[in-house]
């Protein structure tokens, strides 16, 4: 397991279990996202908290659940990311993919 | 990398299923127990095991009846699976081996046997897979299939080298392309399929063809922009249900040699980094496009700068940025700034022999690809 999913008011928060979010469980976190989806969740949160480095295949199997996400009328957000992480989402313009909140709890309230 | 030894026990017997569990644990097999096959089915919607181990006598659903569900399933067909079976029985053999089990393992076999066994097949399964990615790669060579140009344009009054190296060796997702139109127009394309190795490198001849379809159309349809050439290229990758679920960036430079100038739209990829040497100083050139195939609409734009002699433009892929240290992994565009500063007045052959790519090579971290171009006159 990837993710360690828990339910906030109507949104499902996944905290990413590895430190390092590479190749190696870019396809696994990719199967747990479409399950997800697939059980009718319609707001996911993917909590990065205590992630340090997302490397291109994960960063891709991210996206690639959005856009199966928006397929199903469901919204993906992420929180908790570091400086570095962050940097990465600006750099590469997934800031204007996902919606980014500092923690979990501030992206299941949605609080801008 | 460490060899990854997932075992899935199947078995009623609680107590079996613990020891063995026990005895495997302490050679390095993750284990994964299941008392039943209706409880392996539901641990295998989470785990992938590298094989799976199970009894044959089982209430319920026996041995045979779970590997015949297994085989139904295509995610799970492929596991390589062994029974453990306390009869000697030639008959029983015979209908396992007709499932496509790999082998049996007998009840009463002392468990370092078990162990050894187990182990040996594992590596046989890896060598196999080493072998093959080893054709693959021959096979690809003959086809002379690269995602990397073969030899350098001839671009008047400029000068275009790249520096390229593919994770662990592997071809991967990062892809180079120069497309000369005339004497006036060349199309530098760097692009990165998210991902690794062969998976990323299959993707990466899909994205190259619709790419310079779509700068041949643009240029014969007169359209020199370089937006215009991304929002097309991206409403075939969006739409397209090959490549739709890979996403890559993009950075597409136009060289107008008349002009003495280069045009430049992005899709998700790092910003370049232009060196401007009248002022002697380094800018970053961001775009604001989003990944090829995210988005129906990249909201792509485009930028022209105008080039003197001795103005630079780096452009480069995501492992450029990458490194290790003592807290890990990090992601640290401004690292490359750094490292490229003391290079700036001399040739790019020199920066290609710096330390910093060198680490680049040892590091392993992911495809590094970097493109420089120069206007020499």
């Amino acid at each position: 397991m990837i993710l360690l999913t828990n339910i906030y008011k109507d949104a499902l928060i996944g905290a990413i279990q590895v430190k390092e979010a590479n190749l190696t469980v870019s396809d696994g976190f990719k199967e747990e996202m479409t399950a997800l989806i697939d059980k009718g969740n319609k707001y996911i949160v993917v909590d990065f908290d205590g992630v340090i480095y997302v490397d291109s295949s994960f960063l891709g199997a991210l996206v690639s659940s959005l856009k199966y996400a928006i397929a199903n009328q469901a919204e993906i957000v992420v929180s908790g990311l570091n400086k570095d992480v962050s940097g990465l989402f600006q750099l590469i313009r997934l800031d204007k993919a996902f919606k980014i909140y500092s923690s979990a709890t501030e992206a299941a309230e949605r609080k801008s | 990398m460490a060899v990854s030894k997932k075992i899935l026990l199947v078995d009623d017997n609680p107590l079996v299923l613990e020891m063995m569990g026990r005895a495997l644990a302490k050679e390095g097999f993750n284990c994964l127990k299941a008392n039943s096959a209706n409880e392996a089915m539901v641990i295998l919607e989470q785990e992938r095991p590298d094989i799976i181990l199970s009894d044959y006598h089982m209430p319920d659903v026996d041995g045979f009846a779970f590997r015949q569900n297994l085989i139904a399933v295509p995610a799970y067909k492929d596991i390589p699976f062994m029974f453990l079976t306390s009869e000697d029985d030639n008959e029983l053999m015979l209908k396992g081996i007709n499932l496509e089990a790999v082998d049996y393992i007998l009840k009463d076999t002392p468990l370092p046997i078990v162990v050894t066994k187990l182990n040996n097949f594992l590596s046989t399964v890896r060598e196999q897979h080493e072998r093959t990615l080893k054709e693959l790669s021959v096979a690809a060579m003959a086809l002379n299939l690269h995602s990397v140009p073969q030899k350098l344009p001839v671009i008047k009054g400029f000068e275009v080298d790249f520096w390229h190296k593919p994770f662990q060796n592997y071809p991967g997702g990062d892809f180079i392309d120069f497309i000369t139109i005339d004497a006036r127009y060349t199309f530098i394309v760097l692009g990165d399929v998210m991902g690794k190795k062969w998976g990323a490198w299959y993707f990466s001849f899909g994205f190259l063809s619709y790419i310079r379809a779509a700068v041949r159309i643009c240029i014969a349809e007169g359209n020199f922009s370089t937006k215009s050439i991304l929002q097309k290229i991206n409403a075939v990758v969006y739409h397209d249900p090959v490549v739709n679920d890979v996403l890559s960036s993009l950075s597409l430079v136009m060289v107008d040699t008349q002009e003495a100038s280069i045009t430049y739209s992005g899709a998700g990829d790092l910003p370049l980094l232009y060196y401007n040497a009248l002022h002697e100083e380094l800018k970053q050139i961001g775009s604001s496009g989003m990944l090829l195939g995210l988005m129906p609409d990249g909201d792509f734009d485009e930028q022209t700068i105008q080039l003197l002699t001795g103005d630079r433009l780096f452009i480069f892929t995501d492992g450029i940025i990458d490194f290790e240290d003592t807290d890990g992994k990090k992601t640290d565009y401004n690292t490359f700034t750094r490292a490229v500063t003391p290079y700036l007045n001399q040739p790019f052959a020199a920066f290609k022999k710096s330390d910093f790519l060198q680490e680049k090579i040892i590091a392993h971290i992911d495809d590094c690809s970097l493109i420089h171009l120069q206007k020499t006159i």
